[in-house]
């Protein structure tokens, strides 16, 4: 039982866990990163406004939140197995950093839309910010 | 895996300044270039904190990402977008 149970076999498998959430995280911001470099060349080759670039930044900006989340989730996976005290305190500082970025990346996400919004002359709230059960 | 973080770290660096040459040129706005160029800068700023965690590295990235957090407050929220069309 101790050899299915044991320190070493859940270590192995959190990290395990650890590597495949990392990496996810790290795929969708390369993605992310990716898409919207093709997009704003597309747009600044198709659509020659100033303004045509605020949605290519949005969705920038919504898929390095989402990749965040994942890193996060990965931190939180990593405290499991961080025997040490420097490697808390990496971790630790590694996470801060995260979770600093998450909230400024959200914010800057909400000003944008707003201002997306204005300039469209709308003020249509993305359906993420809506409190459930409230009819659209 | 490190290698290829760091590449692909590489290549969104490479991304940003693809992406704000053709804001630049495109738009003639240097602000909105420059945030552009720094969202995927963030990025690859983002990838390099995957790597695995030594102080250096981490210091390294923070200071990246605190440059263009501050570069970014200190343009304003989309204030390029914001005087209109080009």
């Amino acid at each position: 039982m101790d050899d299915v149970l044991g320190e070493e076999w859940l270590s192995h498998s959190v990290d395990l866990l650890v590597r495949l959430v990392e990496t996810a995280g790290a795929l969708i911001i390369f993605v992310g990163a990716m898409t919207a470099l093709v997009r704003f060349v597309v747009v600044g080759l198709r659509d020659r406004r100033t303004r045509a670039f605020v949605p290519v930044r949005l969705g920038l900006g919504r898929f390095l939140a989402l990749g965040l989340e994942f890193q996060l989730a990965s931190d939180i996976l990593r405290t499991a197995i961080a025997p040490t005290l420097r490697e808390i305190a990496e971790l630790a500082a590694v996470a801060a950093i995260r979770t600093a970025l998450n909230f400024f990346l959200a914010r800057e996400i909400r000003q944008e839309r707003a201002e997306l919004a204005r300039s469209e002359g709308r003020a249509t709230p993305d359906p993420v910010d809506e409190p459930a059960g409230r009819p659209s | 895996m490190s290698a290829l973080i760091g590449y692909a770290a590489a290549v969104c660096v490479a991304a940003g300044l693809l992406a704000g040459l053709v804001v630049l040129v495109v738009a003639r706005d240097g602000r909105l270039a420059l945030r552009v160029a720094l969202d995927l800068w963030l990025a690859a700023g983002l990838l390099r904190l995957a790597l695995p965690p030594s102080w250096d590295q981490l210091l390294s990235a923070a200071a990246i990402i605190a440059v263009r957090q501050l570069v970014g407050l200190g343009l304003g929220p989309s204030r390029a977008a914001s005087t209109g069309e080009k």
